[in-house]
């Protein structure tokens, strides 16, 4: 069998049967879904505040969801690194190739089933506030986001490749918290303007966000769609060769 | 029989320190040896370098007529390791564990049947859908050493097996170790006197990354004319007494 697959399927058990990656990855998205809805339902209609409705409110949830993917690849990958079990696996036919792979593949499956249970619960909601949300945006929304999936595990390797499993989630709940104030997940960065939406247009986890919302209203249009999707699937091969090179660089260098 | 392991002058230097220094070194398919010394002797960096785990600074080292630092790749496919501290894959059972090892070094048609001959060979029938963190120690390393088996290896290291086990779990062990002789070269690091003398075919005693002597315990014994290789060790490792 591929060993790309045969350690893809190991990653994926040992995170499915973490109990801490079921509530962070699903049950956490989805709690922040149902109170940001109760929040939007008690902000008057008047403040003409649309960030919670529960279409933008799926996209911006289904990419905070997504960087917790990038934490649990981060502690995975550390812990790994920090076991004797690597050290195993290093002195076995597996290559560098193999190791990237098989860190990147589970958490890409595992990001889709955190978006398919998130735009679930979205339906749910929206049926509960009457609001009339397309199931076949959420379809095409849950393979949209599927590059800043890719991205957000390429973040994930690189944290876990750098940094032990003590550092590494510290690290990685610092970007959640940049991640979800720049990307406008929760609150309208361009509205707010300034440095603060100069330097979120810097990041990608703006665009990652617009990519996701533009798909669930259905607007293709070069700047609400194309060019964001051009921005995160480039940040996502970009940062996925670079966290490849350092992986692989870490791996030869841990055989000196 | 033909060599299985030949080291010429393996050394390995970390910035000013010798962790192994000119280590020379032949190895008979089928034997047990065990690297005996305390701990920092240099047993663990002697087995990462045949094992392709940290390349040598200097001299050569082949298995089965491959170099280690020139043809890893196929070095890689002739040895099994069972490092020093557990590992194994803690939320995965006993069968995916060993399912896992036989599907990276062997066929699928070969795969299937050598999990279920290990799991016989190693008594591990009763544990099987045991998640494998949920195992005592001794049942961890006996995993371990299974999922190092499993691809066949022509050479097999393990690192300090029984550190840290009680004194049954640590017979089980040898049981274990005693059955696999004669099938496979093995190569055992340990610090425990009554491990290698009950296991080895030959000790080899190490002492600050230099070998101080290679033999049976009745040569280390004639060399030293001390009985028991407790005072053998203690008197090579107080001397200068020189190798094969």
């Amino acid at each position: 069998m591929n060993r790309t697959i045969v350690y893809a399927k190991r990653n994926f058990m040992e995170t499915f049967r973490d109990p801490l990656s079921w509530i962070f990855c699903i049950g956490f998205p989805v709690v922040m879904l149902i109170i940001m809805s109760v929040v939007n339902s008690a902000i008057p209609k008047e403040a003409g505040n649309t960030l919670f409705r529960i279409d933008n409110l799926a996209g911006g949830v289904a990419v905070f969801g997504q960087m917790f993917i990038m934490l649990f690849t981060a502690i995975s990958v550390a812990k790994d690194r920090g076991s004797a079990f690597l050290t195993r696996l290093y002195s076995s036919p597996m290559k560098s190739v193999n190791f990237i792979g098989g860190y990147i593949l589970p958490m890409i499956v595992t990001a889709f089933i955190q978006v398919i249970i998130s735009f679930a619960a979205a339906v749910i909601v929206s049926l509960v506030v009457d609001y009339d949300l397309s199931i076949g945006s959420l379809l095409l929304a849950s393979v949209a986001v599927m590059p800043s999936a890719l991205m957000f595990s390429a973040i994930g390797l690189l944290f876990g490749t750098f940094f032990n499993d003590k550092a590494a989630p510290g690290l990685c709940s610092i970007i959640i918290s940049v991640g979800s104030m720049l990307g406008g997940i929760w609150f309208d960065i361009e509205g707010v303007g300034g440095i603060m939406k100069k330097i979120g247009m810097c990041l990608p986890f703006m665009y990652a966000t617009k990519v996701a919302r533009s798909t669930i209203a259905m607007d293709f249009g070069f700047k609400a769609f194309a060019l964001p999707l051009m921005v995160v699937s480039c940040s996502a091969v970009i940062l996925t060769i670079f966290a490849g090179i350092v992986f692989g660089f870490k791996m030869r260098a841990d055989q000196r | 029989m033909g060599y299985a392991i030949r080291t010429e002058k393996l050394t390995k230097r970390y910035k000013d320190k010798v962790a192994v220094d000119g280590l020379s070194l032949t190895v008979n398919e089928g034997e047990l040896i065990a690297l005996l010394g305390v701990n920092g002797a240099g047993k663990t960096t002697t087995v990462k370098m045949l094992t392709c785990l940290t390349k040598p600074t200097e001299g050569k080292a082949e298995i089965m007529g491959h170099d280690v630092a020139e043809d890893s790749e196929e070095v890689k496919r002739l040895v099994g390791v069972s490092p020093q501290d557990t590992s194994v894959a803690e939320n995965l059972t006993v069968r995916e564990n060993l399912q896992f090892m036989a599907d990276i070094y062997l066929s699928k048609e070969k795969a299937k049947p050598a999990v279920e001959k290990i799991i016989k060979a190693f008594s591990l029938e009763e544990f099987i859908n045991k998640k494998a963190k949920l195992l005592s120690g001794g049942y961890k390393r006996k995993l371990s050493i299974a999922m190092a088996v499993i691809g066949e290896p022509k050479v097999l290291f393990l690192d300090e097996p029984t550190l840290g086990l009680d004194v049954l779990a640590r017979r089980q062990l040898w049981r274990e170790i005693e059955k696999l002789k004669k099938s496979m070269t093995i190569i055992l690091t340990t610090h425990y006197m009554e491990e290698a003398q009950s296991l080895a075919d030959r000790i080899v005693i190490m002492n600050e990354g230099k070998v101080k002597a290679i033999g049976t315990l009745e040569e280390l014994e004639n060399m030293t004319g001390k009985k028991g290789l407790e005072e053998v060790f203690v008197t090579m490792a107080e001397t200068e007494v020189e190798g094969e």
